[in-house]
């Protein structure tokens, strides 16, 4: 008897019988209150903001169709301008701080005994919620707050910046705030890819005698750039929708100076009660964050690794 | 098809449940449930029921809220459905108006008519409730903007209680060269009685114009009152801004002398472990055109509301009724601590007694809170330019032209 390969006969699929018919339908069953929920608490009120965002509402009566009209008004508003601006810089920050530092402390303490301890500290401010964070960093930072009694103590300086007053420098404390918490959760994600990363390639160009920086852009960062992908894909959904921080520590001020677009969308819906303008800013928002996560993840998915 | 019929039942079945209101049971008797923004007043509510029971046979199941803006979407939202409130919180102006014009509030001209030739309540008071000669809710509170302060810090300095606001201006003065910051201020939420109290007290038609669009914020008067401000700004005159410390912490710690708050502050200092008539006290703040005859006081009063759709509409009339009365007041005074609108009941607190007595009394008159009386879109970007303003006192103008811009938008809405 000769020795072949036999190929698994691909048979046709055979009719329905009652039996799996039955079986479809008790699938349905189960999925079915899955399918609803999902339905009436997420599809439905995305599709009730985007109705509202062509209305002028105020949340009594009933909403009136205006068109684009709320579109308009928001690109009009030198307010939700600022807010846009403020919005990228978080954007910009966070990619910057967070993710930079993270991947710094990863890269330190990769291949270190006991590194894995070395970053616990910068992961404990993980698990505190994110308003616990702001007020802390409030108590930190307002005027005459710990940080201006400590710079006044120790280095005589009478007036310090004033932290959370200025723009765009409020912005950007709020973001090192923002940063103290992520680092280390950005690290440990950083480690894990770092650990998948094959021993072989790596000793090969060690023997190759790269070390050092040639080392890390020439085969780390390379073979880091999956989970990079997603670690910065998070990170900009993340930052585009910031809210709490700035709710808590400077409520979008003085004036809108530090407004983020979701803190823009709060205060009209739920402040000024315009629920359409509100919606729009929620749409458009939506629009942004969706399209900067498929764009970049579609760019960085498509492209083969190159080692 | 089936599918198609499965859609459109399950969307029949949420619009139902978003739908109408309910039948009114015509009870006036039982557990009311009362829904308010106030919720740190949930204990001073529930004190209540010991007076209420015995006076109108109804107990409060109160439910209380500590977000405003998460409180009033609720309000709305519950309009819709079968559960809108038999009694609730609100504020009166331009938001009750709008709660009106939509016939969502059951009127309650009858209870004022009743209560004002009872002598319960001021007629004064029944104009803020009145929508084309009907009233609608009736008033849950009454506070007098007066300004609060520190005791020690005057007695320390020799300085005694300002007759005028030309002596108000020397009392700061001197404790700003004593190294002592005269006032309080925020660039959050409270950024506005400052404004609020200047320009009231320069003209009060001027200022109540201001709410109802007859009055530019670019008019030279307004912009006269803010370049004054700015000045006293420049003297140092008001804390920092920035500073998110509480209030009532700030002024313990003897950060600022003297702060602006309603008559509802009491409750605060005490609650941060000051003692009133030894620590500090308060007086009305006095006018600041010296010929203008009167002193203006700004007055905030809260509405209790009744829901038009509620099945509970008839026991909340019911306690609404109950509420105006001398004895409910006195009721509330003794829980809340209160000024009670009501003058014929017992002020549990005799400085609020006196204050409630002289407010009511000749040479006063009582001018709506910024707050309430100015419409909320206005409001939001008012508040947002003086908390600007404070944390960065400079040129006046492009904060007034930016509230401006936003009158002329609402006004033009309007017309």
């Amino acid at each position: 008897m000769a020795l072949t390969a036999t190929r698994p006969e691909v048979r046709p699929l055979p009719a329905p019988t009652g039996r799996s018919r039955g079986y479809q339908w008790s699938a349905r069953g189960f999925v079915a209150p899955g399918v609803l929920l999902v339905a009436v608490l997420l599809y439905l009120p995305l599709l009730w903001t985007v109705f509202l965002s062509f209305t002028s509402y105020d949340g009594l009566g009933d909403p009136e169709w205006v068109g684009l009209d709320n579109f308009g008004e928001m690109f009009a508003d030198p307010g939700f301008l600022g807010s846009l601006g403020n919005t990228l810089l978080w954007v910009a920050g966070t990619l910057l701080i967070p993710v930079g530092l993270g991947l710094v402390l990863a890269l330190l303490t990769w291949n270190l005994p006991g590194g894995a301890w070395l970053q616990l500290p910068f992961l404990l401010p993980y698990a505190v919620s994110g308003v616990g964070v702001a007020t802390v960093w409030s108590f930190i930072l307002s005027g005459g707050g710990a940080l201006d009694q400590a710079l006044g103590g120790l280095f005589w300086i009478e007036a310090p910046p004033r932290w959370l007053v200025d723009a765009p420098l409020n912005t950007i404390v709020m973001i090192v705030a923002a940063a103290w918490q992520g680092v280390g959760v950005n690290a440990l994600l950083f480690t894990i890819g770092l650990h998948s990363i094959p021993k072989e390639p790596l000793e090969a160009a060690r023997l190759d005698g790269a070390t050092g920086l040639r080392l890390f852009t020439g085969i780390v960062w390379p073979m880091l750039r999956p989970l990079t992908t997603v670690v910065v894909g998070l990170s900009i959904v993340a930052s585009l929708k910031t809210f709490d921080l700035v709710q808590v520590m400077t409520k979008g001020g003085p004036g809108r100076a530090s407004e983020t677009l979701a803190l823009t969308m709060y205060k009209e819906t739920f402040v000024n009660s315009d629920y359409g303008l509100g919606s729009a800013i929620a749409l458009l928002l939506a629009i942004v964050t969706l399209l900067a996560s498929v764009l970049y993840l579609r760019r960085q998915l498509s492209q083969k690794l190159e080692v | 098809m089936r599918r198609r019929f499965a859609a459109i039942a399950a969307l029949a079945v949420l619009l139902t449940a978003c739908s109408g209101g309910a039948q009114d049971t015509g009870a006036t008797t039982g557990t009311l449930k009362f829904f308010t923004n106030k919720a740190a007043w949930e204990p001073d509510f529930d004190e209540l029921n010991a007076a209420s029971q015995p006076g109108a046979g109804i107990t409060l199941e109160t439910t209380g809220y500590s977000d405003a803006n998460q409180y009033d979407a609720f309000i709305k939202q519950s309009f819709r459905t079968k559960e809108s409130p038999g009694l609730f919180t609100w504020q009166t102006g331009p938001t009750l108006a709008a709660l009106v014009e939509d016939g969502l509030v059951a009127e309650t001209t009858d209870i004022w008519t009743e209560a004002v030739a009872q002598g319960w309540v001021s007629e004064e008071l029944r104009k803020r409730y009145t929508y084309d000669s009907k009233q609608y809710c009736v008033p849950m509170n009454i506070a007098y903007w007066v300004m609060y302060y520190n005791k020690k810090i005057f007695d320390e300095h020799g300085i005694s209680v300002p007759a005028t606001w030309a002596e108000l201006d020397t009392v700061a003065a001197t404790l700003e060269a004593a190294g002592v910051t005269p006032y309080y201020q925020t660039s959050i939420l409270f950024a506005f009685p400052w404004f609020q109290q200047m320009v009231m007290g320069t003209d009060p038609d001027l200022f109540e114009g201001l709410a109802t669009g007859q009055v530019s914020y670019t008019d030279p008067r307004i912009v006269a009152v803010m370049q004054e401000w700015l000045q006293q700004q420049e003297k140092g005159w008001f804390s920092d801004a920035g500073s998110t410390v509480d209030p009532a912490v700030g002024f313990k710690q003897r950060e600022y002398a003297m702060m602006i708050f309603g008559s509802f502050y009491n409750g605060s200092l005490d609650g941060a472990g000051l003692q009133q008539g030894v620590d500090y006290d308060f007086f009305v703040i006095p006018a600041k055109n010296p010929d203008l005859g009167v002193t203006p006081v700004a007055t905030e009063s809260g509405p209790l509301c009744v829901a038009e759709g509620s099945a509970q509409k008839s026991m909340g009339l019911a306690y609404s009724k109950w509420w105006m009365s001398p004895d409910a007041q006195t009721a509330w005074s003794a829980a809340r601590g209160d000024v009670p609108f009501n003058p014929k009941a017992q002020v549990a607190n005799p400085r609020l007694a006196e204050l409630g007595q002289e407010i009511v009394s000749a040479g006063h008159r009582q001018v709506e809170r910024y707050y309430e009386a100015t419409p909320t879109p206005i409001l939001t970007v008012a508040l947002e330019q003086f908390g600007a303003f404070n944390a960065n006192p400079s040129d006046p103008m492009p904060y007034l032209e930016a509230i401006q811009a936003e009158a002329d938008k609402y006004w033009a809405e309007q017309r």
